[in-house]
């Protein structure tokens, strides 16, 4: 990518988010001329750069908006929420046309229909002030338009003139489409002021791809010499041409909205003229005796007695023209028996043959290309599962691209539709039924969640199976499942913003620079983490200061010299440390970052829904360390959609129980020591605990003794179990439930928690806390069989040392009482496959880590402990990254490696 | 070696005349609106402007006209814009341009017009 690419992605970024949020504003304000100024400028800038590159798509829509913007700054058209709702599609679009010019450096021409219309749309607003009636017109016109279009059904009104074309030429497209061409039928209508845009538009009619004939008409009668303005395009392009749709789909990219392509049908062509009168008199008995003749199956009589028939015509007649088409389509489709009758009768009535009567239900110019894969049980080629390997892992780069409403639908379809084709061409149709559950479910959430999920499931069975039967093909990629936070890692490879509040002061900004912009700027992830990565070294490497003043002291016998190696250390260290907290203050990002989606999403949704809700930001501006907040998007995502969905009552619903009829929505950050909690409130309908337990019950999630004595609190936290849906009717919005199962694991998957409180008529409350940082751990240091091993604190709950006595075993596994508690102990030379038995110290005491595994304390039996330290985890690459028991490694001061442990993954 | 100044408010489009100018060995300078260049002309001359139209504070038109009204180095200057109205054209020259390129600019005719302007164009 070049760097002018990369500039103009990060800014058109910005420019989309600023155009968002000023539409958003202006919700509230419409009246406000400054809103809107600045609102004209970031689209029209928009536009401009856009226009640098060949991005026609993009610019059409941007001129548009931009169009309209300028309507509506002149007040020429009223803003309206209708309006709104287009710019945000429309800048939805560019957005995602963006993302694609990031991943493949450019836009696919498919996207030139969506263009067009979407820009349309935006014109209408501008040409009409019934605006509204309008819109919903388009939009609803747009889809069968778009049908007819792509070439299936053709009226007898909307056939092309082709009649138009010469014989010769008509009948030339009728051998070449025979053979197995498309024919499409063109009308280009350019824009009245193409000249001034550099269109050349005979020039781009000439060179259209298979160009068979052309003729240029006028829109409308010529004016009078002197009011003609010959700078003004009033022209009309007709072509027949045998190009296939996509190669003039990608011809006429530019100028999507004013060509009109029409699939041709090849007996269509056949249309006789000339002259009607006149004639050898034969010509009637003819007709009678052509149909007998056809009747009887007597095709090659038929032949020899139209042929005569020519003879005696002169060529520029009717009738001759009739049977030289007679001819041609019996030497082409023999088969076409229907065909002959209809021209045969047409010399009857002298009138052109009705084609259209003779057409199917559905056919069209270009046959849809069956791609019916009835290979069952066919094996693939180490070839072929490579390429499969490719297409999978494609698709599931496509379902972790971030969520966009407007296309999240079209990208699931897609994908789906991908993934179906993978598995009939595999012969695998017992995966189907899976596939389409996992995929109706990702439709109705509207989350690419269920899809990974299916995805990951079945490349895990898919790589045990290749591997058993391609034990000798080593080249064969085995895909490693990625978890989540590795995909979150990756996402995160983007720019990083980095608050620059003090920039002022610290760099001595040059006055002709102040007031210029925002005052941030935008770095590379990748140069944050070097330097995360260089602080990291150094204060390893200061540490050793406090070794070399020692055997300074000791070997050498230079007390002076240690101490002053000591004075000069502490300095060292202190700014050490001061940079490490700066470095890590530059990761960090404020919550509002998240939570800037959520007015559009609860607008929307609740809009949806028929429900009215506001939505309560507060704390915007806590921080927390950026691969935090992006953890957070998803799970919140979906915390808000199921409270919009099953939280909410519908406003007469709440008009009944005396509750105000809009809902309110709190979702509040704040910072609690070195956490970041989220609470997401609604004054809806709450939980009830009734229902979920019976639900639990139904589904076998709970049995009949839990039913009978779970606490209300234990029955609402049931929602986090998997598979758990407390919906009958299952909405569109955020499904069954699953998703709260789904957010918990997300959560947890940064150290984080979650909990839920919910009182009937009262509403909902959900607490996330998660960790303020990631990047530096706070361990305990054990010991064991010579080791040292590091332990993440967060999952230590105490240390003690327990007699060697009061260790007793139940059932072959060691267990001790904890202040009347049943602590199961594990030996952790034993769960890392080391050798030696735990030691005791002298007094005869094991010493026990109790750590937190999931809701259960667990001990474990160390040799010793030693000190907690903080260090930066560095996760582990290449082979070692598939060794899920350890978290990381780390740099120790003495420059020796410490190996962390995943207390997570270590127990079973 | 000649010194221009680029006003626009487009980062992308600076950048991307940036690119085209300094191939083509001159110096370029950069300002976001028109009250920064003016700013900028004040401390130093320039041999040359391009100047875009529509820029937040201080339009491209403002920026010329308040330029030829004070008593400095009169440089040339190309006004480039999206706006291919020959109103447009009027108001840009009414307010003092020297010549009007429509965006998007090719890189070729920015460098004519550019080199007309500063006087290099025979040599």
């Amino acid at each position: 990518m070049t760097p002018l690419l990369e500039q103009f992605l990060s800014e058109a970024r910005d420019f989309l988010e600023g155009i968002g949020e000023k539409l958003m504003q202006l919700e509230d304000a419409p009246g406000d001329a400054e809103l809107m100024t600045a609102l004209f400028r970031m689209v029209h800038t928009l536009k401009g750069n856009s226009g640098l590159f060949d991005f026609p798509e993009m610019t059409r829509v941007l001129h548009a908006g931009e169009d309209l913007m300028d309507a509506v700054r002149h007040e020429q058209v009223e803003y309206s929420q209708d309006l709104a709702d287009r710019l945000l599609d429309a800048m939805d679009f560019v957005g995602m046309l963006c993302d694609e010019v990031e991943a493949k450096g450019s836009i696919g021409a498919h996207h030139a229909a969506d263009s067009a219309r979407l820009a349309e749309s935006l014109r209408r607003l501008i040409a009409s002030v019934d605006a509204a009636a309008a819109v919903v017109a388009v939009v609803a016109s747009a889809l069968p338009n778009a049908l007819t279009e792509t070439g299936i059904v053709v009226a007898e009104a909307d056939l092309p003139p082709l009649v138009d074309i010469p014989e010769s030429i008509r009948m030339d497209a009728y051998r070449q489409a025979c053979g197995g061409v498309d024919l499409h039928w063109l009308d280009y209508t350019p824009a009245a002021d193409c000249f001034f845009q550099g269109d050349d538009p005979f020039f781009q009619a000439r060179g259209t791809p298979g160009f068979l004939w052309g003729s240029i008409t006028v829109r409308q009668p010529w004016p009078a010499l002197a009011e003609l303005d010959a700078y003004r395009c009033v022209l009309e392009f007709h072509l027949l041409t045998t190009a296939p749709r996509e190669q003039l789909d990608e011809y006429y990219r530019y100028v999507p909205d004013q060509v009109r392509m029409i699939p041709v049908t090849p007996l269509f062509l056949a249309l006789p003229q000339g002259n009607r009168n006149g004639g050898p008199v034969a010509y009637e008995n003819f007709v009678d005796k052509a149909l007998g003749l056809l009747g009887a199956n007597q095709l090659e009589d038929l032949v020899l007695a139209a042929s005569n028939l020519i003879e005696l015509s002169s060529l520029e007649l009717w009738l001759s023209s009739a049977l030289r088409w007679l001819l041609l389509v019996m030497e082409l489709e023999p088969e076409n028996r229907n065909a002959f009758a209809k021209i045969i009768e047409s010399l009857r009535r002298q009138s052109p043959p009705k084609w259209t009567e003779l057409l199917p239900k559905v056919t069209g110019g270009n046959p849809p290309a069956k791609t019916e894969l009835h290979l069952s049980q066919h094996s693939l080629t180490p070839e072929e599962a490579e390429v499969m390997t490719k297409m999978l892992d494609v698709q599931r780069e496509i379902l972790n691209l971030p969520i966009q409403e407007n296309w999240q639908l079209g990208r699931i379809k897609a994908v789906a539709a991908t993934l179906t084709g993978c598995l009939m061409a595999s012969g695998d149709v017992a995966a189907r039924a899976g596939l389409e559950a996992a995929t109706a479910m990702a439709l109705e959430e509207a989350a690419s969640l269920p899809l990974l999920a299916w995805l990951d499931q079945f490349q895990q069975t898919r790589s045990t199976a290749s591997v058993e039967s391609l034990v000798n093909q080593a080249d064969v990629g085995v895909p490693v499942p990625r978890n989540l936070s590795e995909i979150q890692s990756d996402l995160s490879a983007d720019a990083v913003r980095v608050s620059d509040v003090d920039a002022e002061a610290k760099f001595g900004r040059r006055a002709e620079d102040a007031g210029i912009g925002p005052k941030s700027l935008k770095v590379d992830q990748q140069k944050i983490d070097r330097l995360m990565n260089l602080i990291g070294e150094m204060v390893v490497s200061k540490n050793a200061l406090p070794y070399l003043a020692g055997r300074a002291e000791d070997v050498f016998g230079v007390r002076d010299l240690s101490r002053e190696i000591k004075a000069q250390y502490t300095v060292i260290n202190r700014i050490a440390e001061e940079m490490q907290d700066a470095i890590m203050q530059v990761r960090m990002m404020p919550v509002s970052f998240v939570f800037q989606r959520f007015p559009r999403l609860v607008r929307d949704t609740s809009r949806k829904l028929g429900k009215e809700v506001n939505l309560v930001l507060v704390g915007e501006d806590t921080e927390a360390d950026k691969n935090v907040i992006e953890a957070l998007g998803d799970p919140l995502v979906h915390i808000v959609r199921n409270s919009l969905d099953h939280g909410f009552e519908q406003p007469d619903e709440r008009r009944a129980v005396g509750k105000p009829v809009a809902g309110t929505l709190t979702i509040r950050a704040s910072q609690e020591s070195d956490r970041v909690v989220i609470e997401i409130q609604d004054d809806g309908k709450g939980i009830d605990p009734d229902i979920v337990k019976r639900k639990a019950y139904q589904k076998g999630i709970i049995d009949e003794a839990t039913l009978e004595r779970i606490s209300d609190q234990d029955a609402i936290n049931l929602i986090f179990a998997a598979g758990l849906s407390t919906v009958d009717v299952i909405s569109d919005l955020s499904g069954r439930g699953v998703g709260m199962d789904v957010v918990r694991t997300a959560v947890e998957k940064v150290n984080g928690a979650i909990s839920l409180e919910s009182e009937i008529g009262k509403g909902t409350r959900i607490r996330l806390s998660l960790p303020l940082s990631m990047a530096v751990t706070h361990v305990m240091l054990i010991e064991s069989a010579g080791q040292t091993f590091g332990i993440p604190m967060d999952s230590v709950l105490e240390t003690v040392r327990v007699p060697c006595a009061s260790i007793s075993s139940i059932k072959q596994s060691l267990v001790t009482v904890l202040r009347g508690n049943i602590v199961p102990l594990k030996s952790i030379n034993a769960l890392l496959a080391i050798a030696a038995p735990p030691q005791a110290n002298s007094d005869h005491e094991l010493a026990v880590l109790v750590v937190r595994c999931g809701n259960e304390a667990v001990g474990l039996l160390v040799d010793d402990f030693r000190e907690t330290v903080d260090i930066i985890l560095k996760p582990m690459t290449g082979v070692l990254a598939d060794i899920p028991v350890y978290a990381g490694s780390a740099l120790m001061g003495d420059g020796s490696v410490l190996m962390v442990l995943n207390i997570k993954e270590l127990l079973p | 070696m000649k010194r221009i100044l680029i006003v626009d408010d487009a980062a992308t489009v600076r950048l991307y005349h940036r690119q085209i100018l300094e191939a083509a060995g001159y110096k370029v300078y950069e300002a976001v609106n028109g009250i920064e260049a003016l700013e900028k002309s004040l401390q130093q001359p320039f041999d040359l402007y391009v100047v875009d139209i529509n820029m937040p504070k201080l339009d491209g038109y403002g920026f010329l006209r308040e330029l030829r009204s004070q008593d400095i180095y009169q440089a040339p200057a190309i006004m480039v814009s999206t706006e291919a109205q020959t109103s447009d054209h009027q108001q840009a020259f009414a307010a003092g341009a020297n010549a009007y390129l429509v965006k998007p600019v090719k890189p070729e005719q920015l460098l004519i017009q550019v080199k007309l302007m500063i006087g290099e164009a025979r040599g």
